[in-house]
């Protein structure tokens, strides 16, 4: 009984984490699949862009390897199912660790499990929480897909089905390690940090098994679900059973560990003492100092990813040059410079990742104002609008790191594997021509932050905005016009005759009068307490 | 230094949609004095000191602080001011060394030497991270950075809720010690046994309001004292008709186990007559804040 009782606890204290993002992936799986019988409307374009595509080590590395025969179906499943596997391992790593190291590193675990409460409950309770949001994250997805039953070619009820346990076994596995890690990792950010680290070394088993052929790698990575269990085209019913005893294993392990180490520390120790001292004479040192540690594990994320997709771009321009690359990401490289369009692509994708951290970092300001860490800084003297705008500055900065980091990596990497004129000029201002747009994604979170703390939550929306705009836009078919608004689709290419960088200009100028609002917020507002 | 009165604040008024945390509050601290500021929780103390500090805006009322207005001159107010808050957070991957570089960096001056000493007598390990702390080490890294700070005015918000009676007795010394120096404190606290050690004045508050302002050697016929004795019946007739004749309007109807709230310059006459009826067991405690607030509002009701 205590189970069932904690488990709607964690449940009804996580709803709003757990429903946002089983919104954004049932919707993401309910809203492309259509799009997949028109882009391909006969089946000759279909059969050409199959056999590209399955020639292409980049799309390969992206989507892994896209199965015969090709239908919208199994296109479908190849490349919505990238993102929301992706997706769905990225939640994982998020809920799994909610509903454990958080709740003890915050101290809620231990009011739980001072009420007569066995120690071994709440794992199993975050256990059943990890359970019952795969549960949900199979039904929705299957629903959204079997809505299509008809009017999109192949796709069926069982396809949809095994679509949909693709997605919720992703979660759940990724989840369940992640409980693992979480018995392993000091902290609860330790264990995100890990947690992310597996998901990316599930993505690169994935990639290699895929580009270089190797199938039996896909059934040691839960990013390889896909390729295992085939959902649209012979599903192999039995990969769902034997993946449920492997979450059954990695629970026990995770309860095994669980017994083994103190309350509040990991396997691993921390280490508590240290005798520095801090250097500090204003706000903006100290929040630079507090962001170090992020800004390091984010540069090294997106670095790692954007030199990857340097790495792998040589196909791609090959075949966009030669004529119909077609789907997802012909639709996006579009009808422009095939290398200046693979770069836009790449600079888009980065562009996401940090405005994402600069959303998250700018969010910081509000919850160090919860906390009371802002009264601490406020009572030494400082502008009340000092806390938000160091916070501001150093995101942007922070960003501005990430940003050339990956571009200058890129800069020397591309034209080892892309042939072309201006490779490097290219990989490098597509990149770092996103900064504008992530410096655009502080500002509006700084005038939530600044103005309306209490609504900060809807940072995320302009920024889930742009990137649906910018991946999505071409596939969805939604006017230019329209995809004009998001923010990341503005870097000039700058090596055509006459780039225009107004485009980036007004989104600088934008960013500036939103730090200027919500800092001018700040001091017409009272001090938030938790 | 300034002089006269560091702390005025008048009629201050302080809404949360349509809630009046603060109600009509009038509160002076002269400079150099150590002043209480008392009342139970929820009374409306964290939220005056929040105005005081300029971190919440005041809703009506005027208030002056070091001789300017917090709400527009925060900065200034808040340089020249310590503050200790009730629930003390710090920033849990620094040491808590780093977290005294930090404050007194920002604040732009720090006495070296006398954080160095306060570190010591604290018994405090400032190379420690934040995280690893309990409640009363946090409290003790911002307790040095108070005091150590070269600032005029003090403002402690129930600082020692986390301290154990060892260093609750160095706190105390190190507030005798701000004093002596010619700074202000002002010193919430819900503990009167607290603020009568310390204090000089004392203001105290309930739901947001006045409810006694002055020299605590004023306050002192607040203060009830609660005595307890065993009686045999005998005494307990005995006792009745003593408490009667020294003053006692409406003693309690005889029983063997006497409770009795009694007044601070009747508690000798009390005790006195107890120890002439040899009576067993005899305690006076003086009065919690708390009760003294429950009896100071039964009265006000009839």
């Amino acid at each position: 009984m205590n189970l069932l009782r904690l488990t709607r606890l964690m449940l009804r204290r996580h709803r709003l984490l757990i429903i946002s993002w089983l919104v954004l992936l049932i919707g993401l799986t309910g809203a492309t699949v259509s799009a997949y019988q028109s882009t391909y409307a006969t089946p000759e374009q279909r059969r050409i862009a199959t056999e590209l595509a399955r020639a292409n080590p980049a799309t390969n590395l992206l989507y892994g390897e896209l199965a015969d025969p090709g239908t919208p179906a199994l296109m479908f499943g190849w490349e919505i199912g990238a993102f929301a596997t992706v997706l769905a391992a990225v939640m994982a790593v998020l809920v799994a660790t909610a509903v454990t190291r958080a709740a003890e590193d915050d101290g809620t675990l231990e009011l739980v499990r001072s009420c007569g409460i066995d120690p071994r409950v709440p794992l199993r309770a975050a256990s059943t929480v990890l359970l019952v949001v795969a549960a949900a994250l199979t039904l929705g997805c299957a629903t959204a897909l079997g809505l299509s039953v008809g009017h999109v070619d192949a796709v069926t009820w069982p396809g949809a089905v095994a679509f949909g346990a693709v997605l919720g076994l992703t979660f759940l596995l990724v989840g369940v390690l992640t409980v693992v890690l979480g018995q392993v990792a000091p902290t609860a950010a330790g264990t995100r940090v890990l947690g992310f680290a597996a998901v990316g070394a599930a993505f690169a088993v994935r990639a290699l098994a895929d580009t270089q052929h190797v199938a039996w790698l896909n059934w040691w990575t839960p990013l390889g679900l896909r390729a295992t269990v085939r959902p649209f085209t012979g599903t192999r019913w039995w990969v769902v059973g034997a993946c449920a005893v492997v979450v059954l294993v990695l629970a026990r392990l995770a309860g095994t560990l669980s017994g083994r180490r103190e309350y509040r520390a990991g396997l691993v120790r921390r280490r508590d003492r240290r005798g520095g001292r801090l250097n500090v004479h204003s706000t903006v040192q100290l929040a630079g100092r507090l962001a170090r540690s992020s800004v390091l594990s984010w540069t090294l994320g997106v670095a790692g990813i954007g030199t990857l997709f340097a790495a792998m771009g040589s196909d791609v321009t090959r075949q966009s040059r030669d004529g119909d690359l077609g789907g997802f990401l012909g639709a996006q490289l579009g009808d422009a410079d095939p290398v200046a369009g693979y770069f836009a692509y790449l600079g888009t994708v980065v562009g996401i990742l940090v405005a994402s951290y600069a959303v998250v970092s700018v969010l910081s300001s509000r919850r160090d104002e919860e906390a009371g860490l802002t009264d601490q800084i406020l009572a030494t003297g400082t502008r009340r609008w000092a806390p938000l705008a160091a916070q501001v500055a150093v995101t942007a900065l922070g960003s501005g790191v990430m940003l050339v980091v990956t571009g200058v990596l890129g800069m020397l990497v591309a034209p080892r594997f892309i042939d072309g004129e201006h490779v490097a000029v290219l990989a490098f201002t597509y990149v770092v021509g996103q900064w504008p747009a992530v410096t655009a994604a502080a500002g509006w979170t700084a005038v939530l932050a600044g103005r309306w703390p209490r609504a900060t939550w809807l940072a995320w929306t302009p920024l889930v905005a742009s990137s649906v705009l910018a991946l999505l836009g071409p596939l969805l078919d939604i006017p230019q016009n329209v995809r004009d608004l998001g923010v990341f689709q503005h870097v000039p290419d700058v090596t055509a005759p006459d780039p225009s960088i107004a485009s980036l200009l007004v989104l600088l100028v934008l960013a500036g009068t939103a730090v200027v609002l919500g800092a001018v917020g700040t001091t017409r507002r009272d001090i938030i307490t938790g | 230094m300034v002089e006269g009165d560091v702390i005025t604040v008048e009629q201050l008024v302080k809404r949360f949609g349509a809630l009046a945390a603060v109600d009509g509050l009038d509160l002076t601290v002269r400079a150099g004095e150590v002043h209480g500021f008392l009342g139970p929780n929820g009374a409306g103390k964290s939220t005056t000191i929040r105005v005081l500090l300029g971190l919440y805006r005041a809703s009506a009322g005027r208030v002056r602080v070091l001789g300017l207005d917090p709400a527009t001159q925060a900065a200034q107010v808040t340089r020249r001011t310590s503050y200790v808050p009730g629930e003390v957070s710090l920033w849990p991957n620094l040491t808590g060394q780093e977290v005294l570089d930090a404050l007194a960096g920002l604040r732009g001056h720090r006495d070296v030497a006398a954080e160095r000493r306060l570190i010591g007598e604290f018994a405090l390990d400032p190379r420690k991270v934040v995280r690893t702390y309990s409640k009363g080490n946090r409290q003790k890294v911002i307790l040095v950075a108070a005091f150590a700070a070269r600032t005029e005015l003090l403002v402690l918000d129930e600082p020692t809720s986390g301290l154990d009676p060892l260093m609750e007795e160095l706190f105390q010394h190190c507030v005798r010690d701000a004093a002596a120096a010619g700074r202000t404190v002002l010193l919430s606290s819900h503990i009167l046994a607290e603020a009568e050690q310390l204090c000089d004045t004392v203001t105290i508050i309930k739901d947001g309001r006045l409810v006694e302002s002055g020299r605590l050697v004023d306050m002192r016929h607040l203060a009830a004292s609660e005595v307890t004795a065993r009686l045999r019946d005998d005494q307990a007739i005995a006792v009745v008709e003593g408490l009667r004749s020294i003053g006692f309007p409406d003693p309690p109807p005889a029983s063997p186990d006497l409770r009795l709230a009694v007044p601070r310059q009747q508690v000798p006459a009390v005790l006195g007559l107890l120890a002439e009826v040899d009576a067993r067991d005899i305690t006076c405690t003086p009065a919690k804040l708390e009760d003294l607030f429950l009896r100071h509002y039964a009265v006000a009701a009839r």
